[in-house]
């Protein structure tokens, strides 16, 4: 038996995991999966298909080719401000949608225009 | 391999030697309770302390075995794949977990309670110390350093780490992620498949999809609808559809790109492997209907 187990929430980890620590191991995932795709990825090929842009003006030099030189703790580091960015961008455009949509006719805090 | 002391390499390495032994760490407290109960409390407190330093002294020397294994070929694969099952054991949820059976019954003896407690703990510990090893990147004082950082953790602070889990339960889906990482890396250091990989680049991102979609199914297959679940079957079934057309181009000596295609024969294998999988899914989601139908009307007679 692990003894992780031993604890009745971490037993049932899938179901009373918090979605920000399920959204954080989520963004670790997608950046180890970006490295694989930086060892994978020939750079010629980027040239061969016209798309050199998207390794030097949209930072795919830093970015994708650079991280299959990334160890653990540099993947956990990009995975968590990974994480803060969707969690900042949900917060942002769920406050947007909030302010698009009509406020009811007969509300008290509609302003009179 | 050596890696330099402080390095970003070495702290990594290090962090996720014990987040895995913290993740697979066995329940010892239970075993030594169960094996020692029935022993005067004299021997008791003799039976803890030997018993303790007898599965840490077997734990570094497998740890250390396993590092010299990894190094023969083909090792490193079957490492890989272990661990991939052993990510996908610990992200199972369990309905009723049950006790260790390694230690149901009382020892009589002191040597004999001693023993138990080391066996069970070389057993309950296989997983683990294959994975340090392969996270270790043969390094022995790595293995060494983590073992000294998580076993008295283990040993002395169990209670903390079942506090550390039941505060922050993501630990486990992390600790299955970096299982899937060094499950990763270990295929691509195959020493027989090195170059197999430098040939054919695109296959490591294909492999590490496919590692980490088969490593964490069971934790997402849990939030899918019953009707999105054969995904989990699907996705992973339809890479190693691909990788295997690429295994075969290489071993019978055949072109399976459609832009270096030779003949018909060629093609025919290029509209194959784009297109042959869709009848063997079809299959599969009509038993899979048919199956769960049948579970479906004996579940109501």
């Amino acid at each position: 038996m692990l003894l992780i187990r031993r604890s009745p929430r971490a037993a049932n980890a899938v179901r009373t995991v918090s979605p920000g620590g399920e959204l954080f191991v989520a963004s670790v995932v997608i950046c180890m999966i970006l490295a694989s795709f930086g060892d994978a990825i020939d750079p010629m090929v980027f040239g061969e298909a016209g798309l050199e842009f998207a390794l030097f003006d949209l930072g795919g030099e830093f970015s994708v080719l650079a991280m299959r030189h990334w160890h653990l703790l540099q993947l956990l580091l990009a995975g968590g401000v990974l994480a803060a960015g969707i969690f900042v961008l949900r917060i942002g455009s769920r406050a947007v949608f909030k302010t698009l949509r009509p406020a009811p006719h007969r509300a008290i805090d509609k302003v009179p225009i | 391999m050596e890696l330099e002391f402080f390095s970003a390499a070495f702290l990594s390495a290090l962090f996720a030697i014990v987040l895995i032994d913290l993740v697979l760490a066995g329940d010892n407290a239970l075993v030594i309770g169960l094996v020692a109960r029935n022993l005067p409390k004299q021997t008791q407190n003799k039976v803890i302390f030997w018993g303790t330093f007898g599965a840490i002294a077997i734990r570094a020397a497998m740890a250390i075995l396993v590092v010299y294994i990894l190094a023969v070929p083909g090792f490193m694969l079957g490492g890989g794949l272990a661990l991939v099952w052993i990510a996908r054991k610990l992200l199972t949820p369990e309905q009723n977990a049950e006790a260790s059976h390694l230690a149901k019954a009382p020892a009589a003896t002191f040597a004999g309670a001693v023993r138990t407690i080391v066996i069970a703990d070389a057993i309950m510990g296989v997983d683990n110390v294959l994975a340090i090893g392969g996270a270790a990147h043969g390094s022995i004082l790595l293995i060494v350093l983590g073992l000294a950082i998580s076993v008295p953790i283990i040993v002395w602070g169990s209670q903390l780490v079942i506090k550390l889990v039941d505060r922050y339960p993501s630990v486990i889906l992390l600790g299955g992620a970096v299982l899937a990482w060094t499950a990763y890396s270990m295929v691509v250091r195959e020493p027989l498949l090195v170059a197999w990989f430098e040939a054919h680049p695109a296959t490591k991102l294909v492999t590490a999809i496919l590692i980490f979609s088969i490593s964490l199914g069971p934790w997402y297959s849990e939030r899918l609808s019953e009707n999105m679940k054969p995904l989990v079957v699907l996705l992973p079934a339809l890479l190693v559809w691909m990788l295997a057309f690429e295994v075969a181009a290489s071993v019978l000596k055949v072109q399976v790109d459609y832009l270096l295609a030779r003949d018909q024969g060629e093609y025919m294998l290029e509209g194959l492997r784009w297109l042959g999988w869709l009848p063997l899914a079809a299959a599969f989601l009509w038993l899979r209907e048919l199956m769960v139908g049948r579970t479906r009307r004996i579940a109501r007679s």
